[in-house]
């Protein structure tokens, strides 16, 4: 049986100056599925989702995202994308933060169930400026997923929040890959991996490895996803 | 007080501005670029208001008023027909002229001398070269009238402006639009820089927006505050300071929303070449002040060294300022082809720097 992927990325490499961020990277996300893309920081992660959302070119390699060669204008409405620190203004509301991207993205009917899902509906007159750092990531999820994407490119969404927040992004992010959203999540965290449904561990610009969570400790020959994958990036330098 | 934290604060202060050689050289650099400036306006210009005479005396004394008038080192005079006056005070070729009128000497015997000095009037400190030439001529003529004293009376006529006409309304028309254009661009650029470093900017072009939108998006935005701005600017102008105007209301506020529609851009342009706000705020002395200096505000750009004025014919504030004060102190409408010209300056430039803004966040995609 044939796989659909949500995105492609093929042969990658992209260089800023004489530093190489992505060396020839390759890999595949199936639609609907929750896909970590786990590394130190430095590793390439960020470069990635920043090729796979259009905002950089690749030098070499090809990047598909929903059967279109990026950078396409046209697919960006169907991506989400929270960046790394929670973008967003800080001086407008977070209702007005959510419904000006949701206007952008021409979904505005999505701002009450966006900010429930992120649980802030009862909050949504405060003002960001005065909002804790946790409050801001659900703030910032809530405008990247208003308008329903169909992939979602989360950077380090669970940076510098507390655990039982972490929970309950996760909590949510299946939902979303239940309804049928692609996720590609970013983190540094190794505890996160083993939420994910399939792994790419990124080291130097280089893809070490790929596959669920189980492959992966195989691959790296134990049971502690942070040995397996030392194991595979001390493999990879040696 | 402890000698040793405070020495500490200090080194770390220098420190940091070690490592920011921009700030090092707004610092160093920037004073000298406009003190020299200032200097090179202010020493290297060396000509003398051109003023036209118009000797119509039958008699022989006019001729002597006028060779006075020639050899003065306060202007520059040259003969006219005083019919061809008043054209050249409006194309600017001429700040005055002066008429002596055929009765002349025979005015003269008669003790009482009356020439017209027509000034064009638009600049108040234009005038007091013209006078103290012509009384310098006139104490000449006195000593030729043997055995009686001559008095003098000026028959003063003014193109523009007017006798009440005074500095703040020479200076006031041009700093309405320069107000509204300079407090603009520093918002602008300090938002837009916010809309960077916030991050937010990387989420706005990962979203379907086209760059045109979120420049022409932030023009329109910015338009609406500035646009109050300028009501609030004019009304305070016309109804509180009462600063000359014999323009229309609404072709002066058309040329400040222009102005404050390049502010904007300028802003957006920029910010590019900042990374914080810090830096930011150092684009006003190295792109607001040479502009304020060279673009007329203060000093007129005829009376700048002739290198100066070849800058200040490519600098947008130069076509906003005059045709700020073409409106406001000489009336102009839209039938005048300066005032056509002013416009049509500042607009394209507003174009360019839309086309520039709108690139510069192209160059971000890397």
């Amino acid at each position: 049986m044939s796989e659909t992927y949500a995105v492609t990325v093929e042969d990658v490499s992209k260089s800023f100056g004489s530093f190489k961020a992505l060396n020839g990277v390759t890999l595949r996300v199936r639609q609907g599925e929750i896909y970590g893309l786990l590394g130190p920081n430095g590793a390439g992660k960020t470069t990635l989702i920043r090729l796979i959302c259009g905002l950089l070119e690749a030098h070499a390699g090809t990047v598909t995202v929903l059967g279109q060669r990026m950078p396409q204008v046209a697919v960006l409405r169907h991506i989400g994308y929270m960046t790394q620190q929670a973008a967003l203004y800080p001086a407008l509301s977070v209702e007005e933060n959510v419904r000006f991207f949701a206007a952008i993205n021409g979904a505005e009917d999505g701002v009450k169930q966006a900010l429930e899902l992120v649980q802030l509906y009862e909050r949504r007159g405060s003002v960001v400026a005065t909002l804790s750092g946790g409050l801001r990531q659900r703030c910032s999820l809530a405008c990247a997923l208003v308008h329903r994407p169909e992939l979602l490119l989360l950077d380090e969404p669970t940076v510098g929040i507390d655990p039982q927040l972490r929970v309950q992004f996760w909590d949510s992010f299946r939902r979303m890959a239940a309804a049928g959203t692609t996720m590609i999540v970013s983190s540094h965290v190794m505890d996160e991996a083993d939420r994910c449904q399939r792994l790419g561990l990124i080291q130097y610009g280089r893809l070490l490895a790929e596959g669920s969570p189980a492959d992966i400790r195989t691959q790296g020959g134990s049971q502690n996803l942070e040995e397996a994958f030392l194991a595979l990036a001390g493999r990879n330098e040696s | 007080m402890s000698g040793h934290r405070i020495v500490a604060i200090t080194r770390r202060l220098l420190q940091g501005f070690r490592r920011d050689r921009r700030t090092l050289a707004l610092l160093f650099v920037a004073p000298i670029v406009i003190l020299g400036l200032l200097g090179y306006i202010m020493r290297g210009s060396t000509s003398a208001p051109e003023v036209g005479v118009a000797n119509q005396d039958s008699g022989p004394l006019g001729a002597i008023v006028a060779d006075g008038l020639k050899s003065s080192s306060h202007i520059r005079a040259t003969d006219i027909n005083a019919a061809d006056g008043d054209a050249r005070l409006k194309d600017g070729s001429l700040v005055a002229y002066i008429v002596l009128p055929s009765d002349f000497s025979q005015q003269a015997q008669a003790g009482t001398v009356a020439p017209e000095v027509h000034l064009e009037g638009s600049q108040p400190g234009e005038d007091a070269p013209v006078i103290q030439a012509l009384q310098q001529s006139m104490i000449s003529l006195a000593s030729r009238v043997s055995g009686r004293s001559v008095t003098f009376q000026f028959q003063v006529k003014y193109l523009y402006g007017g006798q009440n006409y005074d500095t703040l309304d020479y200076f006031g028309a041009a700093f309405v639009g320069l107000v509204v254009f300079f407090l603009v661009f520093v918002i602008t650029i300090v938002s837009f820089l916010n809309e960077r470093s916030q991050g937010t900017l990387e989420r706005l072009m990962a979203s379907p927006l086209r760059r045109g939108e979120i420049v022409v998006g932030y023009m329109l935005g910015f338009t609406v505050l500035a646009l109050v701005q300028a009501v609030e600017v004019l009304v305070f102008a016309l109804a509180i300071l009462h600063i000359h105007n014999q323009g229309s209301v609404f072709l002066i506020f058309g040329m400040e929303a222009l102005m404050a529609i390049a502010a904007v851009n300028l802003g957006i342009f920029l910010s590019m070449f900042a990374r914080s706000e810090f830096q930011a705020v150092q684009f006003i002395p190295l792109v607001v002040v040479p502009q304020v200096l060279l673009s007329g505000i203060i000093f007129p750009v005829s009376t700048e060294p002739k290198g100066l004025q070849w800058l200040s014919d490519v600098l947008p504030l130069t076509y906003a300022v005059n045709g700020m004060r073409d409106i406001m102190v000489k009336g102009a409408d839209v039938t005048w082809p300066s005032l056509q010209l002013d416009a049509a300056v500042v607009a394209g430039f507003c174009i360019l720097l839309i086309a520039a803004g709108t690139a510069t966040l192209r160059r971000r995609l890397g």
